[in-house]
């Protein structure tokens, strides 16, 4: 089947509330830093953003916006003692096994097996969706991220948006 | 999301978005997206799948080494067994309340 064109639902969605058109981020163009390493040598940390936390942690606001929480997630955090809070999608695959929206298991097997260096001492679960300040994220918690990865001696970072 | 990968990249720090919205993505033009056709929730297939999740998630790191050009998104061939949408709540009068409170 042909992509989900949820611009064009959400726009819908919202308009038939009375809210104008969501003004999308928009650029033509990218940054672009190459990966100097091979896979074998790179640390590698992952992002979350389906409101997924630890069970001993508070739940993500289900119906969230604009929240700018950002966990971090122990390397060795076993799958299994996660809970997910989102309204905005269906997470009850993701309920019954995190890897397929935040595959822990699956990095940590190819760092035992050697095909990634290492899994960064931390990975992250924040910028749930729905979140408006946008500038907030540009010049404040993004740039803190990446400082914080730099620490971690982050190599390649992967983010799932959800 | 994608407007995190462009600040951690420009940081310094490669960065892959692993996508369900392809549409979005386009617009928000992260440094390097690998798009899967699965429902939101989905972005590495189906619970219990492993050898899916593994083999997406080896095609992602993939594209961090040999992506050469900034903006490019690639399409995994997954194919979701079922049709599936974006069903969003209907627009009930406690919905848009919810909405303005915010």
């Amino acid at each position: 089947m042909q992509p989900i064109r949820y611009v064009d639902a959400l726009i819908a969605k919202y308009g038939a509330m009375g809210f104008p058109p969501y003004d999308w981020s928009r650029y033509d163009d990218a940054p672009f830093t190459p990966l100097t390493k091979t896979l074998s040598q790179c640390t590698v940390s992952m992002l979350t953003s389906g409101g997924v936390s630890r069970c001993a942690m508070p739940p993500f606001n289900p119906e969230a916006r604009n929240d700018l929480r950002l966990d971090t997630v122990e390397a060795d955090a076993p799958s299994g003692d996660f809970q997910i809070h989102d309204s905005y999608y269906d997470h009850s695959d993701a309920d019954r096994d995190l890897n397929c929206i935040f595959p822990i298991d699956r990095l940590r097997e190819m760092a035992s097996e050697g095909e990634i260096g290492a899994v960064a001492p931390r990975l992250w679960s924040g910028f749930m969706g729905r979140i408006y300040k946008r500038q907030a994220v540009l010049e404040d918690k993004a740039p803190a991220l990446a400082l914080e990865l730099k620490r971690d001696k982050v190599d390649l970072f992967v983010a799932i948006p959800a | 999301m994608g407007l995190v990968c462009r600040v951690v990249e420009e940081a310094g720090v490669p960065t892959v978005c692993v996508s369900t919205g392809r549409d979005i993505t386009a617009l928000v033009r992260p440094p390097r997206s690998y798009f899967v056709n699965a429902p939101m929730g989905n972005n590495f297939g189906a619970a219990g799948d492993v050898a899916t999740q593994s083999r997406i998630l080896r095609a992602v790191l993939a594209l961090a080494v040999e992506a050469r050009d900034p903006g490019l998104i690639l399409d995994d061939v997954l194919q979701w067994p079922a049709p599936f949408a974006f069903n969003p709540a209907p627009a009930t009068p406690e919905a848009i309340a919810k909405q303005l409170r915010k």
